[in-house]
């Protein structure tokens, strides 16, 4: 009788533990998972930056990226298309590597983490970045929160710390759809805990295989009036050999 | 109020209401999730493949010695394409057509054409390789004002359209060669082969000007390796028709999250600038050439760069001053050096700066000094450019200052002012 109690408990803890919530690095792989195709692939992202409501500002680029052999962070190829000027300028970005390529200049200038910031591609921080590989994640609680479409989601609240030297955000404050692992908003801080961006991901339609954003909100921390729309279209899967992923490669780089 | 003020005011403003103001920000979140995306058409491929802008330029300088001043005009097309041929293979072609008031020399084309790129590009399969044959503007180094690795600088470039180091570089010509390409991960190797095609430069305006590009065979050998996220570099291998192989090797590296410093250097035996300039016999001697510089970028989005700059082939500052005595052979050294692309003293400085946003939204400064530090001379250099979608408004100022016999004191002209406008089609 007494071992019958004993095995009756132990399936009951088993299955207890099989319905227990993800851990917090879990939650963050599936959400990296729905961000970012794990075969590498191109989206084309259309920038449109506003100014206390109104439209100041739009740009297109084609983003190449694909995950880095060792590390397995993403690398990524950002080709300008919009506006003219740009058009068929380049930037590589391998972690905190950084190049900026002028085909016209044919000059290959690399660029500090602070120059990064100077432009619209600092943006691709909140979009193409494995954040699982950067930060250690903490599970904070559950909340009901709005998300990018104004409709109320459960979702698992993550705080992230980085765990990599030299990444761009010191911390992050993440919210997770509890239902499809789905991020639904994100709030970038600097060491000094000053909030630089918040970020909402919505507009989710089927690309490559999963339900993903197609359109991120990107919200000023210093000057919330500041918003830039970040769209994605047009993703396609790419043969992207890591090889290509150099600053030696970008007087060549021209996709099929 | 200045435009500066006003926004340093308005961004005080800001943080205090989202600071004190926990639902003011919600409200400002809300009001953002409203916003709509534009439309974004993008290009079809064949605009992409396809960059076209003119440039006009109205300017004057006026000048030392008592010649008064001087109206300069410019009128440039500029026009890259390139298109797929078949897997794997494209073809490219990069022109511009400057039309400039006065030309120097005297009695050279105002009308200029520099077909600065024509060449085919074929990358096999699996895409690690790349084999390109054609005029081809190859360059190294990442030093700012001046590139002792960037061996197929000289004589590269046809027409003189701006002081900017960076912008100077968009005219030059490439030269015609076979190109081979093999890259690995983190690392690359090159060959180009580069052979002579004719003897002398052409003053004809429309000519293809390979006796500048291509007066003798050349070859450089290339080896890229990324050693980590934060430091890459270059060994490069130089051999040229009647001179030893030059070495020459740079590096770039990471050093915090502001601040990118980058170091240059080649080692050739050849003969000494004055005696290229003035046509003298010389031995040719072993000597260096060496840049090193750092940039460093502050939160408000201004770049700094500072270089050193060596030149031991330039004539230091005791050899410079005796040339004094004649200000035509300090003239036609100046003009052989930057013919060549070579520092014209044995050491310069450069501090290179970027503003972007200055003040305005869309309004770039860019400025430099370079200074000499055996005469005191500097050229100071300002842009200030204003851009709108497809329109970009310029104001440049160039002045060279400096004792009579200076580097920068002997030239003619003391002041430059220009106003451009590009439209980008």
């Amino acid at each position: 009788m007494k071992s019958w109690v004993l095995i009756l408990i132990a399936c009951l803890a088993g299955s207890t533990s099989a319905l227990a919530a993800p851990s917090a690095e879990e939650i963050l792989a599936a959400s990296d998972a729905i961000r970012n195709p794990s075969k590498p692939f191109s989206v084309m992202v259309t920038l449109t930056e506003f100014q206390a409501g109104k439209q100041v500002d739009t740009s297109t680029l084609t983003s190449y990226s694909r995950t880095q052999q060792q590390g397995g962070q993403f690398s990524s190829l950002l080709r300008f298309v919009l506006p003219a000027r740009d058009a068929g300028k380049l930037m590589l970005k391998n972690g905190n590597e950084m190049w900026f390529y002028d085909p016209t200049s044919k000059a290959s200038v690399r660029l500090s983490p602070q120059q990064r910031l100077l432009g619209q591609a600092s943006n691709g921080d909140v979009a193409t970045v494995n954040l699982a590989k950067d930060y250690k994640a903490t599970l904070v609680g559950e909340e009901d929160i709005q998300d990018g479409e104004r409709k109320v989601r459960k979702a698992y609240k993550l705080s992230l710390t980085a765990s990599m030297p030299d990444v761009t955000y010191a911390s992050i404050e993440m919210w997770v759809d509890a239902e499809n692992s789905r991020p639904i908003k994100a709030r970038f801080y600097a060491e000094s805990s000053r909030l630089l961006k918040t970020v909402y991901y919505r507009r989710f339609q089927s690309q490559l295989g999963a339900e993903r954003p197609t359109e991120s909100v990107i919200i000023d921390g210093l000057n919330p009036q500041s918003v830039t729309l970040m769209r994605f279209s047009d993703y396609s899967a790419r043969n992207i050999p890591d090889s290509w992923m150099q600053r030696d490669f970008l007087p060549h780089f021209q996709p099929e | 109020m200045t435009g500066i003020a006003r926004a340093v005011l308005g961004a005080f403003i800001t943080i205090a209401l989202t600071q004190g103001s926990p639902a003011f920000a919600a409200d400002v979140e809300s009001d953002a999730l409203s916003l709509e995306s534009s439309p974004g058409v993008a290009p079809a491929e064949g605009i992409q493949s396809t960059k076209l802008f003119v440039e006009g330029a109205l300017g004057n300088a006026t000048q030392r010695y008592g010649r008064g001043s001087r109206d300069l005009s410019r009128l440039s097309l500029d026009f890259s394409h390139n298109a797929r041929l078949g897997p794997g293979l494209r073809a490219f072609i990069s022109d511009r057509l400057d039309q400039i008031h006065p030309r120097e020399p005297a009695g050279a084309d105002e009308t200029v054409n520099s077909l600065r790129e024509a060449y085919l590009s074929w990358q096999p399969e699996g895409g690690t390789s790349v084999v390109a044959v054609g005029r081809i503007n190859l360059r190294y180094g990442p030093g700012y004002g001046f590139n002792p690795t960037d061996f197929f600088r000289d004589g590269s470039l046809r027409a003189l359209t701006t002081a900017d180091p960076f912008a100077l570089r968009e005219n030059r010509l490439g030269s015609v060669m076979l190109r081979a390409q093999h890259l690995w991960t983190d690392g690359s190797l090159s060959v180009a082969l580069s052979p002579k095609l004719a003897n002398r430069p052409s003053m004809d305006g429309w000519s293809l000007d390979l006796g500048s590009t291509n007066n003798r065979d050349r070859a450089l050998v290339a080896l890229g390796t990324q050693f980590s996220q934060s430091v890459s570099s270059q060994l490069l291998l130089y051999k040229e028709d009647g001179l030893s192989p030059a070495l020459g090797a740079n590096v770039t590296a990471l050093l915090s999250d502001a601040a990118v410093a980058h170091l240059e250097w080649s080692r050739s035996k050849e003969p000494d600038l004055l005696s290229r300039a003035l046509a003298q016999p010389a031995t040719n001697e072993r000597r260096n050439r060496f840049v090193s510089g750092l940039t460093y970028t502050t939160l408000s989005k201004l770049s700094i760069t500072g270089e050193y700059q060596y030149n031991g082939f330039g004539l230091d500052q005791a050899n410079w001053a005796a040339l004094g005595a004649s200000p035509s052979a300090q003239l036609a050294y100046l003009s052989e050096a930057l013919r060549r692309q070579d520092l014209a003293p044995r050491q310069a400085y450069l501090i290179y700066v970027t503003q972007k946003n200055f003040g305005l939204k869309d309004l770039d400064l860019t400025g430099y000094v370079r200074f000499n530090p055996g005469d005191h001379s500097r050229l100071a250099w300002l842009e200030l450019r204003r851009h709108w979608p497809s329109f970009d408004l310029t104001f440049q100022l160039q002045k060279n200052m400096g004792r009579p016999a200076s580097e920068f004191g002997v030239l003619p002209d003391r002041n430059i002012m220009q106003i451009l406008g590009t439209y980008y089609f």
